[in-house]
C-alpha cells in the first residue's frame, strides 16, 4: 500500500505525524515498536499499523529492516519524529533508499504528488523551501502537529518480526533530570541569559517564574559553560524549541541560534541593558535597563495583578 | 611533532607597518614570520580610512595601482560645527596630484586592505600566522632573540615590534613607558553601508571619486575632531578625543559620537545607512616630542604606531603611510646590516634618509596650535556666528562688520588679546 | 598507521550574511569558516588518535573555495588533510555529501574511526554521519557527548531527548559528536607553523569513482529567503523602571497572556 509511512519513537509523536499525514488524502501507515499501544494508532487516523518486533532495545538498530520494509511497500513519503533516535533512523533509511531527507522541518504541505517543506538554515536567519518529488524522508520536530482522534476509526495491526543490527550495544540508560523535560510544552517560559553574573542571582528569575507559573529555560552558555542548569534546559537551534503563550528573556542578547527556538512563542518580552541587543528585534515588548532592578519590580507587579 | 623554527626576522603585528617591513624583507630573500593576533590581518584594526598612496609605491613600484583601495580622494572638506550650525569648505580637484602616477590618497577599509597587503607579502615568501598573540620577548644577555606566544618560543635573528599604539612589546623591552593620557586619543568609528549611487549623489562624486571630510567643533570642546571618508559602498564616520580631557568631561565618547551622527549637517549624509561595524581604538597624539629616544635595542626594532609615527594635525591624520615608511626603513636596515646589535643606528639613518624623521620634526610645531583649547569650541562658534551675520538679511540697517565681530568675540568669552596670542602662536609654529 | 578521519565542512559564516530589506540574502561580504561543530569533531579525532596511537586526518568535500579551509583544519592538529573538490558541493544535499565522503573514506583507507559533527552550522541537517555509516556499513553512534576507546572497542555516552545512554561498538565505526564532547582549543603558534608543512591531497570526483550524476541532490530547493520577524517591536520608554514595568504589565494583560 503506497501513501505516507510514519514512524516516531513514542506513540504521542507518532499520533501527531499521522494527523499531519492524514490531510494529504493518501493512505497513512504507522510503524511502531510499542506493543501495548499499537492499536491506539488507528484511532488517530492510521489506515494500517505495523508493529515491529525485535530484541534490541535500541530502535536505531532496525534502520536497515525499516528501509527494507519501505522498499517493499513503496510509500511516497516517510515522516519521522525528530528525536535523536528518529533522526538516525531517518538518515540511514534515506541512504539505504538513496533518497532525499529534509530534517527538522518547520512546515509541511502536500501538493499534487509532491511534498513541500520549509526549514531554517543559517542558524535560523533564513528559511528554505524544498520540493520533494516522490520518495523522500522528512523529520518533523516534536509537537509540530496536533494529534487528532477520529471516533470509531480503527485499523489492522500487522505484527512483523524485524532484524536488528547488533553491532552497537546498549550498556546503560540514565534518565535526565525531570525538570528539563516539559520546557517544550510550557505555557510560559522565563529564559535566563548570560547577563546573570552569579548562579545565586538566578533566584530573582526563579521568583518571577514562580508568580507566573512559568518554566525556566536558558541560553546555551548557562548549561554548557556555566553548568548552572541541567542539560535540556537551553533553548535554541541545538536545544529545545519552545512555543509558549509568553516567553520572557532576561539578560539574553538574542543571537540567531537562540532566537530560532523562540519564534513560535505568542508574545516575546525582552529585558536587556543594551538597547542595541538583537533580542529587541525579535521581541514584542522590550525594556532597556538593568534586569537586576527590573525583575523584582516585574515580579511584584505581576503578583499584584494576579491577586 | 613540532619542529624548531628559526627565522631571519619575526614581525609582531600585521598592520601596515609590519606588512611593509615583511614585504621588503621577503622580497630580499629573508625568511620572515609575521605574527598577528587578529584572525585575519586588519580584522582588529580601527582606522579612519585614508591612505596616502606614495607609501605603497615606496614599498614597491606600481603596488598602489593594484592595491585593494576604495575611492580616490578628490574632495577635501572641512566642516566646522557649532550647535546645529555648520560651515563647510570643499576643495575639489578632480586630477588631484596629476603629476604623479597615482592620485595622492585613497579611502580604504582596513579589513580588506590589510588582508590584500599581507597576501602580497605571503606571495613573496613571508609567513603570516594569524590568530596568535605574542606575549613577550625572549632575551639573552640583553639581546632580543625571539618571541613567546602562549606555550611556544620561536627564535629569530631580529624581532620587529609593529604591534601598534601603546605597544606592549616596546613597553616590555623598556623602550617606551606606559601611555600618557595627554599624548593619546581615543578614536571611535562606524562603518555605515550605503549604495554607491547614494554616496556619489550625496557627496557630488563621480564613480570612483571619494570625499574626505574632517570636522571641528564636534567634540564638545575636547581636543579632537571628527572624520568622514566615503568608501565604495559605505561611509566611515568617526571622531577622536584626547583621553585625559575626556576623563574630566564626564560624558561618554559613545554619546558624543551619537550626537555627531544626528547633527543636521551630518545626518543627511548617512541617512538610511546601516551600521555594520563599530570600533574604538587608541591614536597617538604625541608627535615628535614624545617620540622614544631610541626606537630600538639589541635585536629589536620598533616601527609604525608602536614607535609613535603618527601625524595628527586636525586637518589631516596620517599614520598608515608613516607606518609603511618606517617598516621599509627597518627592512632596509636589516638587509644592509647583518649584526642585530648594530642594526638600530642603521635603522635611524634610514628613517632620516627616507624623510620620515624630518617630516616628524617639521610638523611638530603644529601641535602648538592644536593645543589651544579654543580651537575645539570657541573658534567654531565664532566662525559660525560670523557666517550667520553675513548671511542674515532682515531688512534692518546692517551693522558694521567690525562691530559684529567684536560683539561675537565677547559673546564667545574670548578676548582680542587671546585671539592675537593664538594667532601669533599659529604663525610661529608654521 | 591506522587513521581516525574527522569530516568537516567549510561553510559561510552566518555572522557575515546580510539581509536586504526585501528579504533577499546578500552573501557577497561573507567569509568562510570551518563549521563550528566540526572544530569539536577534529579535536575529538585528535584525542582519539592520541589515545590509540593512530593518526588523525581531516576530510572535506567542498568547492574551490574550500581550499582556504585546509590550512585551518591542519592547524587544529591533523597530520594531513583530504579535500574532494567539486563545484557540485555548492548544491549538494545530505545524500550527495555522504556519498562523496564515504567514497573518499574508502580511498583514504586503513581507518579505525570516522568522526562527524551532529550537523553543520549552516544547514544543520543532521544526517551526513549516519548516512556515511549506512553506505559503508559501519556501526554508528550519534549524538555523542563523550567517548573512550579501549583496544578495538569504543564506549560512548549519547545524549537523547529524555535520557543518556552508554553504548559500545567495535571498530571501525562512525560517531557523530555534539559540541560538548570537548573544548576545541585555539591553535598555538607552532601549530599554525606546522600546518604549513603538512600534506594536503586533493581528489576529484572521478578519483573516488563518482560522477556528477551520482552527486545530484535528491531534493530541489525552490526558494530561499531571509526569515523576517513579524513582531510588535515595542520598546517601552517610560521614565522610571517602575513605570516601564507597569506599562509592560498593562500590555501583557491586554494581550491576555497574564
Ligand atoms: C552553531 C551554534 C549553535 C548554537 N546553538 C545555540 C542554542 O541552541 N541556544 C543558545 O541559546 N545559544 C546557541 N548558540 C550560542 C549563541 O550564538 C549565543 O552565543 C548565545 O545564545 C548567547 O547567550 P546569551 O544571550 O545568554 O549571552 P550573551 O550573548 O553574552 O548576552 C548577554 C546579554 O545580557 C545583557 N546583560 C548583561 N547584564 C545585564 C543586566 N544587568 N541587565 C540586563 N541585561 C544585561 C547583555 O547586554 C547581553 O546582551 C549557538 C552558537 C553556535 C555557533
Ligand atoms: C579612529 C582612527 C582613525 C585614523 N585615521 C587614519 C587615516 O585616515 N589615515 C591614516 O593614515 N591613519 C589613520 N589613523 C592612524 C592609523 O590607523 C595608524 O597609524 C596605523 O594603523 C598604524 O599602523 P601600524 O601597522 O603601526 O599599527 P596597527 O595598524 O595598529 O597594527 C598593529 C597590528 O598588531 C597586532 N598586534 C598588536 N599586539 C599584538 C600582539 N601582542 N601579538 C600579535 N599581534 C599584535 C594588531 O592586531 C594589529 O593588527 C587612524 C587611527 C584611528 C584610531
Amino acid at each position: 500500500m503506497p501513501g505516507i509511512f510514519v514512524y516516531a519513537d513514542t506513540v504521542e509523536a507518532c499520533a501527531s505525524l499521522i494527523s499531519a499525514a492524514y490531510g494529504s488524502a493518501r493512505g497513512v501507515c504507522a510503524l511502531t515498536f510499542d506493543e501495548k499501544r499499537a492499536d491506539e494508532l488507528g484511532g488517530y487516523g492510521a489506515d494500517k499499523v505495523f508493529l515491529l518486533k525485535g530484541d534490541n532495545p535500541m530502535q536505531e538498530s532496525y534502520a536497515k529492516a525499516i528501509a527494507a520494509l519501505l522498499a517493499k511497500e513503496g510509500p511516497e513519503v516517510f515522516l519521522v519524529g525528530s528525536s535523536t533516535t528518529g533522526r538516525e533512523i531517518a538518515a540511514k533509511v534515506a541512504m539505504y533508499l538513496d533518497c532525499g531527507l529534509v530534517g527538522d522541518i518547520s512546515s509541511l504541505a502536500f501538493e499534487g504528488g509532491k511534498t513541500i517543506t520549509t526549514r531554517y538554515i543559517y542558524g535560523g536567519a533564513a528559511i528554505q523551501t524544498e520540493v520533494l518529488d516522490g520518495y523522500a524522508v522528512v523529520t518533523v520536530p516534536k509537537g509540530k502537529f496536533e494529534a487528532r482522534k477520529y471516533e470509531g476509526k480503527t485499523s489492522d495491526v500487522i505484527t512483523l518480526k524485524v532484524e536488528s543490527d547488533n553491532r552497537v550495544t546498549l550498556k546503560e540508560t540514565i534518565p535526565l533530570e525531570k525538570d528539563s523535560k516539559d520546557l517544550g510544552a510550557a505555557n510560559i517560559v522565563v529564559c535566563i541569559g548570560m547577563g546573570f553574573d552569579k548562579k545565586e542571582d538566578m533566584k530573582i528569575a526563579e521568583d518571577l517564574g514562580r508568580v507566573l507559573g512559568a518554566t525556566i529555560g536558558c541560553t546555551r552558555g548557562i548549561v554548557e559553560e556555566r553548568h548552572w542548569l541541567p542539560a535540556g534546559s537551553y533553548i535554541g537551534i541545538s536545544g529545545t524549541t519552545v512555543k509558549p503563550s509568553m516567553y520572557i528573556s532576561l539578560g539574553v542578547s538574542g543571537q540567531i541560534q537562540h532566537v530560532v527556538g523562540i519564534r513560535d512563542s505568542k508574545i516575546i518580552v525582552a529585558v536587556n541593558s543594551n538597547a542595541n541587543a538583537p533580542i529587541f528585534m525579535a521581541a514584542d515588548y522590550g525594556i532597556v535597563g538593568d534586569m537586576y532592578e527590573i525583575i523584582p519590580l516585574l515580579t511584584e507587579a505581576i503578583r499584584d495583578v494576579k491577586v | 611533532m613540532s619542529k624548531d623554527y628559526a627565522y631571519d626576522a619575526i614581525i609582531i603585528g600585521a598592520g601596515p607597518a609590519g606588512i611593509a617591513c615583511a614585504y621588503t624583507l621577503a622580497k630580499n630573500g629573508k625568511s620572515t614570520l609575521v605574527i598577528e593576533r587578529g584572525n585575519t590581518p586588519g580584522s582588529k584594526n580601527v582606522t579612519g580610512g585614508r591612505l596616502y598612496t606614495y607609501a605603497l609605491d615606496m614599498v614597491d613600484e606600481g603596488l598602489a595601482a593594484e592595491a585593494a583601495l576604495e575611492r580616490k580622494v578628490t574632495h577635501e572638506q572641512i566642516i566646522i560645527l557649532d550647535g546645529n550650525r555648520s560651515i563647510s569648505i570643499d576643495y575639489h580637484d578632480p586630477s588631484f596630484n596629476s603629476e604623479c602616477k597615482s592620485p595622492q590618497s585613497y579611502t580604504i577599509l582596513r579589513a580588506v586592505f590589510d588582508e590584500w597587503f599581507a597576501n602580497k607579502a605571503v606571495e613573496l615568501g613571508a609567513t603570516v600566522a594569524c590568530g596568535i598573540k605574542v606575549d613577550g620577548l625572549i632575551e639573552k644577555n640583553g639581546q632580543v632573540v625571539g618571541v613567546v606566544a602562549g606555550e611556544d618560543n620561536i627564535y629569530a635573528g631580529i624581532v620587529i615590534a609593529a604591534d601598534g599604539v601603546n605597544s606592549l612589546i616596546a613597553q616590555k623591552a623598556g623602550l617606551i613607558s606606559d601611555i600618557k593620557p595627554h599624548a593619546v586619543g581615543v578614536g571611535v568609528k562606524e562603518v555605515i553601508l550605503l549604495p554607491s549611487v547614494t554616496i556619489e549623489s550625496r557627496f557630488n562624486l563621480k564613480k570612483d571619486e571619494g570625499a574626505s571630510c574632517l570636522m571641528l567643533g564636534c567634540t564638545e570642546g575636547i581636543h579632537g575632531g571628527g572624520f568622514l571618508y566615503t568608501n565604495r559602498e559605505s561611509i566611515s564616520l568617526g571622531c577622536v578625543f584626547v583621553v585625559d580631557e575626556l576623563a574630566g568631561h564626564g560624558r561618554q565618547v559613545h554619546d558624543i559620537f551619537q550626537e555627531l551622527k544626528m547633527h543636521p549637517t551630518i545626518y543627511p549624509l548617512i541617512e538610511g545607512g546601516e551600521t555594520v561595524e563599530y570600533g574604538a581604538h587608541l591614536v597617538s597624539e604625541a608627535g615628535y616630542r614624545e617620540f622614544p629616544k631610541k626606537p630600538y635595542k639589541d635585536g629589536l626594532l620598533v616601527i609604525g604606531d608602536s614607535a609613535g609615527f603618527v601625524i595628527s594635525t586636525g586637518y589631516s591624520l596620517r599614520g598608515i603611510d608613516l607606518a609603511m615608511v618606517s617598516g621599509i626603513a627597518a627592512a632596509r636596515a636589516i638587509i644592509a646590516e647583518k649584526d642585530p646589535v648594530r642594526v638600530g643606528p642603521v635603522y635611524m639613518n634610514e628613517l632620516e634618509k627616507n624623510l620620515l624623521m624630518p617630516t616628524m620634526k617639521a610638523v611638530d610645531g603644529y601641535y602648538d596650535i592644536l593645543e589651544i583649547p579654543r580651537i575645539y569650541s570657541s573658534y567654531p562658534k565664532l566662525a559660525a556666528g560670523l557666517f550667520e551675520k553675513l548671511f542674515t538679511v532682515d531688512g534692518k540697517v546692517p551693522r558694521s562688520m567690525k562691530k559684529e565681530i567684536r560683539g561675537l568675540i565677547k559673546q564667545n568669552g574670548l578676548s582680542a588679546w587671546q585671539l592675537i596670542k593664538d594667532g601669533f602662536r599659529g604663525v610661529k609654529s608654521i | 598507521m591506522a587513521k581516525i578521519i574527522a569530516c568537516y565542512k567549510w561553510v559561510t559564516d552566518e555572522a557575515d550574511i546580510r539581509i536586504n530589506s526585501e528579504g533577499s540574502i546578500d552573501f557577497s561580504k561573507a567569509k568562510g569558516k570551518i563549521s563550528d561543530y566540526d572544530k569539536n569533531a577534529i579535536e575529538a579525532a585528535m584525542q582519539a588518535a592520541q589515545s590509540i596511537g593512530a593518526s588523525a586526518v581531516a576530510l572535506t568535500f567542498g568547492t574551490a573555495k574550500a581550499k582556504l579551509s585546509l590550512k585551518d583544519a591542519l592547524t587544529r592538529g591533523p597530520a594531513e588533510s583530504f579535500w574532494v573538490c567539486s563545484e557540485s558541493a555548492e548544491k549538494a544535499d545530505g545524500a550527495a555529501t555522504a556519498k562523496v565522503l564515504a567514497e573518499a573514506v574508502k580511498k583514504i583507507g586503513d581507518y579505525r574511526l570516522i568522526i562527524c559533527a551532529e550537523g553543520a552550522s549552516d544547514t544543520y541537517a543532521r544526517q551526513v554521519g549516519p548516512r556515511i555509516a549506512a553506505r559503508l556499513d559501519l556501526p554508528c553512534i550519534t549524538s555523542v557527548r563523550g567517548f573512550e576507546i579501549q583496544g578495538d572497542v569504543i564506549t560512548a555516552t549519547r545524549k537523547l531527548d529524555n535520557r543518556t545512554e552508554v553504548v559500545k561498538a567495535g571498530l571501525p565505526a562512525l560517531i557523530s559528536v555534539l559540541p560538548e564532547v570537548n573544548e576545541a582549543p585555539i591553535p598555538g603558534l607552532k601549530a599554525v607553523l606546522d600546518a604549513g608543512k603538512k600534506r594536503s591531497t586533493e581528489f576529484k570526483l572521478q578519483d573516488i569513482g563518482l560522477t556528477d550524476a551520482d552527486v545530484a541532490p535528491r531534493t530541489e530547493v525552490r526558494d530561499f529567503k531571509a526569515y523576517i520577524m513579524n513582531r510588535k517591536n515595542i520598546i517601552i520608554s517610560a521614565d522610571t523602571n517602575a513605570d516601564k514595568v507597569k506599562e509592560l504589565v498593562a500590555n501583557l494583560r491586554k494581550d491576555g497572556v497574564i
